[in-house]
């Protein structure tokens, strides 16, 4: 009678998150993982696709797939008992190492969500109450930058300027050579958008942005928003965990989420929400109700109804599977910005273009400036061409439409960068390093690109169907 | 190395819905008694799972169809959204509209649960007190033994905006349907007695404790003639239980989940809106880039999630299929079997059931004995627990509070289930374990905290 007793036993059942493995023993470790280790963890992605995206979607290794699975099936063996003995220790165990990841100060700051979309529900929800509560003012403003998410953009809308707020936009110079460029830009947006007697209510700020990638000072944007009278701030660090140091302490927001299925190895999907204590207010919810609603939001999060909880349950699997590298998340992430930025470099040389932004405001992804000659004049260009490199070559890229900049950032030929052809450069490629990429699918997009150019494609040649 | 001109597709990705797997030889055979017990081996062989009420089950052959779909994903999910996702939901989508016999497949959205469906129904609600479409003080009609979650989520959005909310008392043990009625019709008069608009009832199909089925027909009616501007019927307990017909019934909305009694693996449910509903703005909480397309749509995409559970719609339906009279037969045999256990324990126990077997589904109250001692609520999670523990028997309880002038009541009921995997020892089981109890002078005070 093993179902029982394994259940209840937490300091078994997480330390043998895999005891229902088919093999019994755990195979000896060599550590560091090897190559070839590290292919065969990769080994369920599609073969043939140079898979450079792992911003969107992210990745997730066997090992860990398979402690999912372990998860799933004690669910399915016995949920009653799972649910009663097993599920909240297990979540509480998960949020306790995100909480040692990023530095919080207790763990009832740490909840468990589905992604940073939730989490921007969340988050303004509660602003939208408060001026349907009347605590705020008509006109009263939340700010976001103007290449927020998409998802973050439509929540501001139907939660806050639907209740009666305002919205402020901040644009970001992009392509940007500096963070001093990005500081002065937002001080700039955020005095410029202050109207008499308006309180700025939130600001959202992404720590990596999103399209067009660029990882953003997010500790002195936070002190700015300050400076400002920026009631509280949400950072939108969906690419965050995985990709760079986090210091929720040092950066100072009152909200931060990041998604633990793009660069933290989990699967789909799981996000951290970090509330700074005194946030923590019952009026925190998530916006499901269930029983546990009114009491406090990590506990609010935990049970949203009968659901697949097992995403959030195998996150110490994703720490055993990053401590098999050498560094550990630190080499990780060093090795991913290394690598990333020689790949982009290589890219720029061959094709005659840019990179979006210095090596030092990249993590694992870097933009890229796409040949002129590509004629990218619109977003619709630019997700034509993605679909047409992935149907036509095995490579899976995002690509970034950018129109002219804006004036007030520019240099002083006013015009935005130009490539080897002297054409202005007004697409970019969002190109990704994770763990399991190697040069050759570089090369592969290096190379179509560069046929497409031989043979004078441009945009205008892809017919949607 | 791709080719420019061929297309860099693989078998399996070719936009086709259905996993590759699933399109096995038409089985003309029935189901066999060990091809089910094989599809459920998964479960625990050393537990009496008597609950399936609480967190459903799902066969094996909708597990590993859900592996290739999460596989799927996996494997390219950039691929997978942009040519799986949309179409294999919408087949689910289908599937269901079918089954539930909705006008149009627009009416029909995916969601995690039940749960999620009433906070989406309910955040409406909220919006028209903050817009001024409601004044303050209107009224939300929901029974007293409405879901803790449903009646949570009626003091977030609905009493939190201003609303008025007024519970029917239904009486427990039940004897008809007639006493129902009764009550409801006295409490949608209690929502008018200030002249308040009633704007929303929610009435469970089948409440979840005590289990009782609920005439929601009749009652959707009587809401239609007293000037109720919607009613929600919360069937968390409805797809597999009992007949989900959305024109016989009538409602404005609906939710049943899938996970329960329809073999989905957790967690999906869907939420039907009819078309004609006044006041359906109706959104999903979580807001993604399809905001304002649609709640369907809006579903179909919350951010980035696995999304497999909502893909297996087809599959399931394949499995039920194997059965003989398919969904129909499989509730049909359910209630019979589950009346008829519920009478062999009562009889055994010298207790009684809590409602007529008319008015259950595959679940069914069944009183136990009163030396037992189960005097509230901990009680009765506590001796649920000891059962689990020592006698491996998993069954909820439910405490029922006795009634002034009441004699030697039934305090406690315990709702006993039955799905196709089920087997006359489970039940023997049980009865077994009271009896042992009841002969060991067992009473719940003497179980710690």
């Amino acid at each position: 009678m093993n179902g029982g007793d394994d259940t209840r036993n937490l300091g078994a059942a997480h330390r043998n998150g895999n005891n229902h493995h088919h093999s019994a023993k755990r195979p000896k470790i060599s550590l560091p993982i090897s190559e070839s280790e590290i292919r065969e963890e990769f080994s369920h992605h599609e073969e043939g696709v140079a898979r450079i995206n792992n911003g969107s979607f992210g990745s997730c290794p066997a090992s860990v797939q398979s402690a999912q699975k372990n998860w799933q099936l004690r669910f399915l063996r016995q949920p009653d008992d799972f649910y009663h003995n097993t599920l909240s220790e297990g979540v509480l165990h998960s949020r306790t190492i995100i909480k040692g990841l990023i530095n919080a100060d207790d763990v009832e700051e740490i909840s468990l969500v589905d992604n940073a979309t939730t989490a921007a529900a969340i988050v303004l929800q509660q602003v939208g109450r408060g001026f349907a509560e009347s605590r705020f003012n008509p006109g009263d403003s939340v700010v976001m930058l103007h290449c927020a998410f998409q998802a973050v953009k439509k929540s501001i809308q139907a939660y806050v300027t639907r209740a009666g707020g305002s919205v402020v936009e901040v644009e970001l110079p992009f392509p940007v050579t500096s963070k001093e460029e990005v500081i002065d830009a937002f001080r700039l947006g955020l005095r410029r958008g202050k109207q008499d007697g308006k309180t700025y209510r939130l600001a959202i700020i992404d720590h990596i942005t999103s399209m067009p990638s660029v990882v953003l000072p997010v500790k002195d944007l936070v002190s700015i928003c300050r400076e400002e009278g920026v009631e509280r701030v949400f950072v939108d660090a969906a690419h965050a965990i995985g990709s760079v140091k986090i210091d929720v302490k040092e950066i100072g927001a009152e909200f931060y989420v990041s998604n633990l299925h793009k660069w933290f190895f989990c699967p789909p999907s799981v996000a951290f929400l970090y509330c700074k204590k005194f946030e923590l207010s019952k009026d925190m919810r998530h916006p499901v109700a269930s029983q546990e609603h009114g009491n406090d939001l990590p506990v609010g999060n935990a049970w949203t109804g009968t659901r697949d909880y097992s995403s959030q349950l195998v996150v110490h699997s994703a720490m055993e599977f990053v401590e098999r590298f050498e560094g550990g998340l630190e080499g990780i992430m060093a090795r991913n910005q290394r690598d990333v930025v020689e790949m982009g470099k290589m890219l720029a040389d061959s094709w005659g273009t840019n990179l979006g932004c210095p090596p030092e405001m990249c993590a694992s992804m870097v933009m890229v400036g796409l040949p002129s000659r590509l004629l990218i004049t619109s977003g619709d260009d630019a997700l034509r061409l993605r679909s047409y490199l992935r149907v036509n070559y095995g490579v899976e890229v995002p690509i970034h439409y950018q129109a002219q900049a804006q004036a007030q950032s520019q240099r002083e030929e006013g015009d935005g960068p130009r490539d080897k052809d002297g054409g202005r450069i007004t697409g970019y490629a969002r190109i990704s390093h994770q763990v399991y990429n190697v040069a050759d699918d570089y090369y592969k997009f290096r190379d179509a690109i560069n046929e497409l150019l031989k043979k004078e494609f441009t945009c205008r040649m892809i017919f949607t169907e | 190395m791709a080719s420019p001109d061929g297309k860099h597709r693989r078998s399996g990705t070719n936009g086709e819905a259905k996993p590759p797997d699933s399109k096995k030889l038409k089985l003309s055979a029935l189901i066999t008694d060990e091809e089910i017990q094989s599809e459920f081996s998964h479960h625990d062989a050393s537990v009496a799972r008597i609950n399936n009420g609480s967190f459903g089950s799902c066969p094996q052959s909708v597990i590993s169809a859900q592996q290739r779909w999460q596989l799927r994903f996996l494997r390219q999910p950039d691929s997978f959204y942009v040519n799986d996702l949309k179409p294999g939901v919408l087949e689910s989508r289908e599937a269901i509209r079918s089954i539930i016999n909705a006008d149009d497949v627009s009416e029909v959205s995916i969601v995690d649960n039940a749960t999620t469906a009433a906070a989406i129904v309910l955040q409406q609600m909220a919006w028209a007190f903050a817009e001024g479409r409601f004044e303050k003080g209107d009224v939300a009609v929901m029974l007293h033994y409405a879901y803790g979650a449903v009646k949570k989520s009626m003091e977030a959005y609905v009493t939190r905006a201003g609303g008025r909310v007024v519970e029917v008392q239904l009486p427990f043990p039940v004897k008809s349907n007639e006493e129902i009625i009764t009550e409801f019709k006295l409490a949608l008069e209690r929502g008018k007695l200030k002249g308040q608009r009633i704007r929303l009832a929610v009435i469970d199909h089948v409440t979840s404790m005590p289990s009782v089925v609920i005439p929601v027909k009749e009652l959707v009616k009587i809401c239609r003639e007293e000037g109720v501007d919607q009613v929600f019927v919360d069937a968390a307990h409805g797809i597999g239980c009992v007949d989900v017909d959305m024109k016989e019934i009538g409602a404005d909305f609906y939710a049943s989940n899938l996970h329960k009694w329809f073999f989905c693996p957790p967690s999906a449910a869907f939420l039907y809106c009819r078309k004609s509903a006044k006041f359906s703005d109706l959104h999903h909480p979580v807001v993604s880039h399809e905001y304002g397309n649609g709640l369907a749509i809006e579903s179909t995409w919350i951010g980035t999630r696995d999304y497999s559970s909502q893909l297996v719609v087809p599959s399931v339906v394949e499995f039920v299929n194997r059965f003989r009279g398919g969904i129909e037969g499989i509730k049909k045999r359910n209630h019979e079997v589950v009346v008829r256990m519920g009478k062999m324990l009562a009889e055994s126990w010298g207790t009684s059931l809590g409602c007529p077997p008319d008015m259950c589904s595959s679940m069914i109250m069944v009183g136990l004995p009163s030396c037992l001692g189960i005097m509230s609520e901990r009680d009765t999670l506590k001796l649920r627990t000891h059962l689990r523990d020592c006698f491996r028997v998993e069954v909820p309880i439910y405490y029922r509070a006795p009634k002034e002038g009441e004699i030697d009541p039934v305090t406690g009921y315990a709702r006993i289930s039955h799905q196709v995997y089920n087997k006359p020892e489970d039940y023997e089981r049980f009865r077994d374990a009271i009896k042992k109890l009841v002969g060991d002078n067992f009473t719940c005070a003497s179980l710690s905290a």
